[in-house]
């Protein structure tokens, strides 16, 4: 077995990296902590001052209370069904998008691609009432469809693929073609598996994005079986739940957090590749 | 076959016939929050508290009470405005709506509320059994578009304990509050050497409501006409800067709290750093239970009064309150009906509303014994008379109280002279309204 040497110096200064990780690791993960205490605390006692954070009792009221709500499932349900199939829609348009985009020719292809990227300049907010009309023509309000469809057009994700399969040798494209293999299946068979970073990239940041979404779903979920859990644990506040109703407060972040954090666990490596900006090669 | 076939579709259209047309349902949309775990399926009005819990329980006894109508409840984040200008712009907006009156004229004024002079009418409700400060608040043109629900307003919290050490309490112990200026600033410096704590406790960090609201009742205390032209605020006068004056030498002498957040300033006066919280009448709950404890800096030591009167031409208070709205809409006669029902359930159960800490808008409620043996609601009682809102024709009342108190709040905390913090909310204020 190969045994590791490292030097004093070496050591040393990993010592030291490894404390400043550390402490900042502390930092950044106190928030978090904060609100986990808040969670486990009596609304009562946290009106009072917030320190009953670090002495007993603990309670898990907040959260009985919250589970009890005949409603949370379906909105965790509707959360899920929004997350879930924008994720599937946007990549299989960007996929597509990307590939006709890196690969194909066709006329108007380089002005089509700049529209497309001027999609990245417009906030939601300028096309917000248009969208909303637009829904209502089509009585697309309070549906699932109505909450998947305005986010499917992902300019970023567009890019992003496109971008990706522009990396990819076209040599791939060419041995594959001497196979006598049509243009599809070179797309589904040969490249999009080599795009896998990519679309994990994208999926991980578009489930991320739909799940947290909240301007949207206000405006078009208006009946409250079709709120998101967004939408629903903030409409469960009472007026003052900053003050009198903090430790439900946390208990609802908690709650809603908790699949974005089982996301993040189970795709750590690819988010860490993503936000370091190794997908693109 | 046929026939046996032809039998059981009869019956079964039968069977389902009186399910399908049986009740009628109102949509109501409200803020307060949702408490189904505690409340769901509570009926013992009597036995709930605070606003979500009264709310719930009131409307699962209404259903209770009317076997034929449904009451399916939509909970919004407050206030919800976003949300109903998008169910009004699609054209999906529920029947039955909490707003608060100084939101109706936004929407009154587009034509968007159902007037409600008839529905009431039908009830046997007159525009007469409301308080003054209610019923003023919700008469848009001659017309009501409201059922006024409550009023609340900004109070002066006491800790009577602390009151005590500073030797602010009477002979029939109550506490000794200012009733000008001059003793403001005497009871407060007396106040602070006594107990090196401040006289007052302010929101005054990430806030812009408690300012203007302050503000309003200061410029109503000295009978200002500050908005004589709904659709201009005039701020140029000397009502204006004496009212700002004022609150920037409460701090500037240092007889406020600083730098507290609305959850901070709450806290504040429930651990007893500070003598009285300017906060409003829905915390008198919450203060009063914790003054019930043992061992606690309020314990047996908790009052509440109106803001007191500072200058000497008029004796009023800035307030606002919530009512029922019915958005403009399609329904039949008979969801009429049933929400006139409503209402008039909602009406003939004030006073349990008024349980919240809010103060009733029935006037009967006022002077009934229930109320008035209710904690400390006899001290604030005369609000229900001295209350007052903006001109009902004032829109925008939000946005200008976003701006009012970002310029107040410049004033107050030294970063603008009040002479440049006064000039630039009028020029803000009027451009908004100008803009509409």
């Amino acid at each position: 077995m190969k045994t590791l040497r490292y030097s004093p110096e070496h050591l040393t200064s990993n010592r030291r990296l490894f404390w400043i990780a550390a402490a900042l690791g502390i930092i950044m993960m106190a928030p978090v902590a904060w609100i986990i205490g808040l969670s486990f605390k009596d609304n009562a006692e946290l009106l009072r001052g917030t320190e009953a954070v670090f002495s007993l009792p603990y309670t898990l009221v907040n959260y009985t209370n919250i589970l009890k709500s005949s409603s949370v499932f379906g909105w965790f349900m509707n959360s899920m069904i929004v997350a879930v199939g924008q994720t599937f829609g946007v990549l299989l348009l960007s996929s597509l998008a990307g590939y006709a985009f890196a690969r194909l020719e066709f006329p108007f292809r380089k002005t089509l691609f700049i529209i497309v990227l001027f999609g990245l300049a417009v906030p939601e907010q300028a096309v917000i009432i248009a969208r909303h009309q637009m829904f209502n023509w089509f009585d697309l309000h309070n549906t699932h469809i109505g909450l998947i469809l305005p986010n499917l057009s992902s300019a970023f994700g567009v890019f992003l693929m496109t971008q990706f399969f522009r990396a990819i040798p076209k040599e791939i494209d060419e041995a594959a073609m001497l196979d006598n293999a049509s243009t599809f299946r070179i797309f589904w068979k040969v490249l999009l598996p080599l795009t896998l970073p990519a679309q994990a990239t994208l999926g991980i940041f578009t489930f991320l994005q739909a799940w947290n979404d909240y301007w949207w779903p206000l405006i078009s979920a208006t009946k409250a079986d079709m709120y998101t859990l967004t939408i629903g644990i903030a409409s469960s506040q009472t007026n003052f739940a900053q003050s009198e109703g903090l430790g439900f407060l946390g208990a609802q972040a908690v709650f809603a957090s908790l699949p974005v954090v089982i996301v993040y666990i189970f795709f750590q490596r690819h988010i860490v590749t993503a936000v370091s900006g190794g997908a693109v090669k | 076959m046929k026939r046996l076939l032809l039998g059981t579709t009869a019956i079964s259209v039968l069977a389902l016939s009186p399910i399908a047309n049986a009740n009628t349902t109102i949509e109501l949309q409200r803020f307060f929050g949702a408490c189904d775990a505690e409340y769901g399926s509570s009926i013992d009005v009597s036995a709930a508290v605070g606003e979500c819990g009264i709310i719930t329980t009131l409307v699962n006894k209404f259903e209770a009470d009317n076997p034929g109508i449904d009451v399916k409840v939509t909970t919004v984040e407050w206030p919800g405005y976003d949300q109903l200008n998008a169910q009004l712009a699609s054209r999906s907006a529920p029947d039955v709506v909490s707003m608060h009156y100084s939101a109706m004229s936004d929407y009154q004024s587009r034509g968007l509320l159902v007037p409600l002079d008839s529905l009431l009418k039908e009830q046997g409700i007159q525009a007469t059994d409301f308080t003054d400060a209610a019923i003023s608040s919700v008469t848009k043109e001659d017309k009501i578009y409201a059922l006024p629900f409550d009023n609340w307003t900004m109070l002066f919290h006491v800790n009577t304990n602390l009151m005590k050490q500073a030797g602010l309490i009477d002979k029939n112990d109550n506490p000794v509050l200012p009733t000008n200026r001059d003793e403001l600033f005497a009871q407060g410096q007396q106040f602070k050497n006594a107990t090196q704590q401040p006289y007052l406790i302010q929101i005054s960090a990430n806030e812009t409501a408690a300012y203007a609201r302050i503000f309003y009742t200061l410029m109503m205390q000295q009978d200002s006409k500050f908005f004589a032209d709904p659709s201009r605020i005039d701020l140029s006068g000397e009502d204006a800067k004496a009212a700002l004056t004022l609150m920037k030498e409460i701090v500037n002498k240092g007889l406020s709290s600083q730098n507290l957040d609305y959850p901070a300033a709450v806290s504040a006066f429930a651990n007893g750093n500070g003598g009285i919280a300017v906060n409003g009448t829905w915390l008198i709950g919450s203060y009063d239970a914790q003054s019930k404890e043992a061992n606690n800096a309020l314990s047996d030591g908790y009052r509440v009064f109106p803001v007191p009167q500072f200058f000497s031409q008029k004796d009023a208070t800035y307030a606002d309150g919530h009512g029922w709205v019915v958005p403009r809409g399609d329904r039949s006669d008979e969801k009429m009906a049933a929400i006139g029902k409503l209402f008039k359930f909602l009406y003939d159960n004030d006073y349990e509303w008024a349980r919240t800490g809010h103060l009733p808008t029935v006037k009967k409620v006022i002077t009934s014994n229930e109320f008035t043996s209710l904690p400390h609601r006899s001290d604030i009682a005369k609000i229900t008379k001295t209350g007052q809102a903006l001109p009902a024709e004032v829109l925008r009342q939000f946005a200008i109280q976003d701006i009012l108190g970002e310029e107040l709040g410049s004033a107050v905390n030294g970063n603008k002279s009040i002479d440049d913090a006064l000039k630039t909310a009028q020029y803000r204020i009027n451009d908004l309204l100008e803009n509409i």
